[in-house]
């Protein structure tokens, strides 16, 4: 290292790095953060590349070149994609299905972006700082950036944008936890400033396309929900909608002003599928060129095949197999570990999922996430320690039901958990629901809380989509007031260990607390997480340099035809 | 005739009308609710009884119904739920969509069947007979969507001769859409030859045999007339009936060949709207097909009774 970088890094400090910069500066010298780490987490800090790389330097790691190799393709054509159909709304408060917001995530864009890393980008905001306590948070818009009817993006749209997803009492955006429509505002025409309910060490993932709903619109369409559609899909993305058939087909064109530099292609023909199936034939027959998402079973012809190109990005999607923890024959501890303990995951993933994806350890902690400790052990398959902890709660001849909703291959997975617990001596059988029954209240009308299957029932099994951060996960699914608490876990150190997680900016502390978490769901087991689940999906060898995102988006802005 | 017209216009309307009461009330009774198939599993539930309340969709079943059924007497088939269009926005192409699907199927499959059968009947007890009634009954065993995805792999992606999908670019013309149209044609031309054939066969068995086929055949009238003048008009009465019930069937039951071919017909749309309980577009869209029921059976009756004067005859008398 020099001594005009180290000259650079102590100005950066002293003067224009904060409390939690510094000590991210602290982290990667000493040793805490490799270079994907540190860049991941300053990326969440809003600093700019080139502080990123000052400080790579300063701590002796070499700044290698940021972007994706690029292959080259020719500028121009449509390229064609399909996409699941939806039931639902496209109006981005209430975007639900991969389909839809696949689709909306077209003409529409984010404040940020979390790529496959975990990585969080700028996008339409260039940069970000917290206030010392991570309360509030303060955006710099993206400068020069039109929509696609010509109207320049400010701070404005951004707060009318944000205001109608925490404002609107059908909003499916889920932000209205973190903050009230009071505490988004603009600071000038650029700067917008959000005032958190409490500390949110993570915030720009949550503006990012994580949270699906959470599209930037002008600020006149913002004010009127339910209108973004009827105005034609407004937004910024890098191609703009110029037709759309209800549920059937879409044009998109280019955006020739888009603020990332002109795409390569024409355009975007967008056709709907009402099943996978009928894309994986459309693929194979040539009138496809680019697929959403497949099942890992799809996927299968397009591996290995030169025709095609075959993509299986890791993600921190997963499935949960929760248990009732407070009634009910698995409310022992011991019982839950044994069922967790019968699994042979490897096996599990190869048979389930054929390979595409990352073995589990009964925690959302996934191990692309930088706040995963990864010190903490692998949960594996043991036979006999299963069947001496059945023993020891006095459950030797269990029995019980798993519930799941007939959604991809849920059935398989059941059915294999079913052939593991067989081994140890657990009887159980599977109910398989329809979608409207597995997540309505039971009978129509009665309590919802109480009375939902998927939150209700000895055990169930739940698919939940990727995210950047585990803080859903933890908030919702973990924690003893979380509404998607399906094994009912009420663990007061579990509780405290997350507050701390939430809080928390720097990544030692993350670490510490999502290790302690750890911990105790690995004691405790209310849930089995065996795997988590990679991207699946597959297109035309034609299509160059697309990177599949995860939560499926179709990102096109640097995609080109050969 | 015309009070027989006027009857049956009557007795459809009637039908009709029960026929909306049954759906809602049955599709009221469905688990689900609109609000929760708009917002998905992971909604909160008080998002999903806002949105319940935004779309009046928490509202008593009789108002519901009422409110409905007050706007279908004027013409106006209601705005879906789930999209927030008028159910006519949606209901509209996907008639068109069926009615071309049924229109290429018709074409292709009744005369073959009607063929298949007469040849059959004509060669009863014979290798011919035997090949084309087993053929059928094969074809007819056959699931659709068996049927449908062995055609696409072998004439969309082996041969690669016609799509694999039967969605048209908007714009395209008549040729190209008749070429994406193709293979569902076939697969629905395979599933129902052998139960048209089938019946145009016994009908044919049973006319040749008749008293007045051997009194034609006795006055030294050559084969091909008597077949003609008078076995035909007699042997396809059965088949009138037969196909004008299966052209219901080509509008509103297609739903796996829609789904295999991703053609957005009304069987489809039906079905989304069942899933999502989308009241206004599902009670339309049945009530949509159950007019081509009862438009084509109608039909059907007049062909009869124009094919048999002893229909004719008897309601003059």
């Amino acid at each position: 290292m020099d001594r005009e970088t180290r000259r650079h890094v102590d100005e950066y400090r002293g003067s224009e790095a904060g409390p939690l910069e510094n000590t991210l500066i602290d982290d990667l010298v000493g040793g805490e953060l490799n270079r994907q780490e540190f860049i991941a987490r300053a990326s969440m800090f809003g600093l700019s590349l080139g502080t990123v790389g000052l400080l790579l330097r300063h701590a002796g790691m070499e700044d290698l070149a940021q972007a994706a190799p690029q292959v080259a393709g020719k500028v121009g054509g449509t390229i064609r994609v399909g996409i699941t159909a939806f039931g639902g709304s496209l109006e981005p408060y209430l975007l639900n299905e991969g389909g839809s917001l696949a689709f909306a995530g077209m003409p529409g864009e984010y404040l940020t972006f979390t790529n496959p890393q975990g990585r969080v980008l700028p996008a339409l905001a260039t940069s970000w700082k917290p206030n010392a306590d991570a309360t509030v948070w303060t955006f710099q818009i993206r400068r020069g950036v039109k929509f696609h009817n010509g109207k320049t993006l400010t701070a404005q749209d951004v707060v009318a944008s944000m205001r109608q997803y925490v404002r609107e009492k059908s909003s499916n955006a889920g932000l209205t936890p973190y903050f009230d429509p009071a505490g988004v505002t603009a600071r000038g025409q650029y700067t917008v400033v959000f005032r958190l309910k409490s500390p949110i060490g993570v915030f720009p993932y949550l503006v990012s396309q994580t949270t699906y709903q959470a599209i930037i619109q002008p600020a006149a369409i913002a004010a009127q929900p339910g209108s973004w559609v009827k105005a034609g899909m407004i937004g910024t993305g890098p191609f703009r909608v110029r037709s759309y058939v209800d549920k059937k087909s879409a044009v998109l064109v280019r955006n020739d002003s888009y603020w990332g530099g002109r795409p390569p292609l024409d355009g975007v023909r967008v056709t709907f599928y009402q099943g996978s199936a009928p894309i994986v034939l459309a693929l194979r027959g040539g009138q496809l060129d680019l697929a959403m998402q497949l099942s890992p079973q799809e996927g299968q012809p397009f591996k290995n095949n030169s025709r095609f190109t075959y993509y299986a990005q890791p993600t921190s999607a997963h499935r949960q197999v929760c248990m009732r923890t407070d009634q009910g024959p698995l409310r022992d501890p011991r019982v839950r570990r044994a069922l967790a303990l019968a699994i042979n995951r490897p096996q599990q993933l190869a048979r389930v999922m054929l390979g595409a994806g990352q073995i589990g350890n009964d925690t959302p902690f996934w191990r692309g996430f930088v706040s995963t400790d990864r010190a903490v052990q692998q949960r594996t398959q043991n036979l006999n320690l299963a069947r001496s902890l059945l023993r020891a709660a006095g459950a030797e001849d269990l029995k019980f039901n798993l519930t799941t909703w007939n959604f991809l291959d849920h059935g398989d997975h059941a059915a294999s958990l079913q052939a593991y617990a067989r081994e140890i001596g657990i009887d159980i059988g599977i109910e398989v629901m329809d979608s409207s029954r597995y997540y309505d209240a039971e009978p129509a009308g009665a309590d919802y809380a109480t009375t939902t299957p998927w939150l209700n029932r000895t055990a169930t099994l739940t698919e939940y989509g990727a995210r950047g951060v585990p803080n859903v996960y933890v908030t919702r699914c973990y924690m003893s007031t979380g509404d998607w608490n399906a094994s009912h876990y009420k663990n007061a150190a579990f509780d405290a260990q997350a507050r701390t997680y939430l809080a928390a900016a720097e990544v030692a502390a993350q670490r510490r607390a999502t290790k302690a978490m750890s911990g105790l769901l690995l004691r405790d087991t209310p849930v089995i997480t065996d795997y988590f689940i990679s991207y699946v999906t597959a297109s035309s060898s034609k299509v160059r340099n697309y990177v599949p995102e995860g939560l499926s988006h179709i990102r096109l802005a640097k995609v080109s035809m050969a | 005739m015309a009070r027989f017209l006027l009857k049956r216009i009557g007795l459809g309307l009637v039908t009709l009308f029960l026929l909306s009461i049954i759906v809602f009330s049955v599709a009221m009774i469905l688990p689900g609710n609109v609000g929760r198939s708009v917002l998905g599993g992971f909604a909160t539930q008080e998002s999903v009884d806002a949105l319940n309340e935004e779309l009046g969709a928490n509202r008593p079943m009789v108002v519901q119904y009422l409110d409905w059924a007050g706007g279908a007497i004027q013409g106006d088939l209601g705005t879906s739920l789930t999209s927030q269009v008028p159910a006519w926005d949606l209901l509209g192409p996907a008639l068109s969509n069926s009615f071309k699907l049924a229109f290429v199927a018709f074409i292709l499959c009744v005369p073959l069947s009607i063929l298949g059968g007469v040849i059959s009947g004509l060669r009863y007890g014979r290798a011919t007979d035997r090949s084309i009634t087993i053929a059928g009954i094969s074809f007819s065993a056959m699931p659709d969507f068996v049927t449908g995805i062995f055609l696409i792999l072998v004439f969309g992606i082996w041969l690669g001769w016609l799509p694999v999908t039967a969605q048209w670019d908007d714009g395209a013309s008549i040729p190209t859409q008749l070429q994406h149209l193709l293979l569902p044609a076939l697969t629905l031309t395979i599933v129902l030859f052998g139960y048209i054939a089938r019946i145009t066969r016994a009908g044919m068995i049973e006319a040749l045999d008749s008293d007045y086929a051997r009194t034609a055949y006795l006055k030294g009238l050559p084969s091909d007339v008597v077949v003609r003048r008078h076995v035909l008009r007699n042997a396809l009465l059965p088949t009138i009936a037969v196909v004008a019930v299966q052209i219901g069937y080509l509008f509103g039951g297609l739903v796996a060949v829609e789904f295999l071919f991703n053609y957005r017909g009304i069987g489809a749309l039906i079905l989304d709207a069942a899933k999502a309980k989308d009241l206004p577009l599902l009670t339309s869209g049945v009530l949509v097909i159950g007019t081509v029921y009862l438009v084509v059976t109608l039909i059907a009756d007049i062909l009869y009774a124009v094919l048999n004067p002893r229909i004719r005859l008897g309601a003059a008398e």
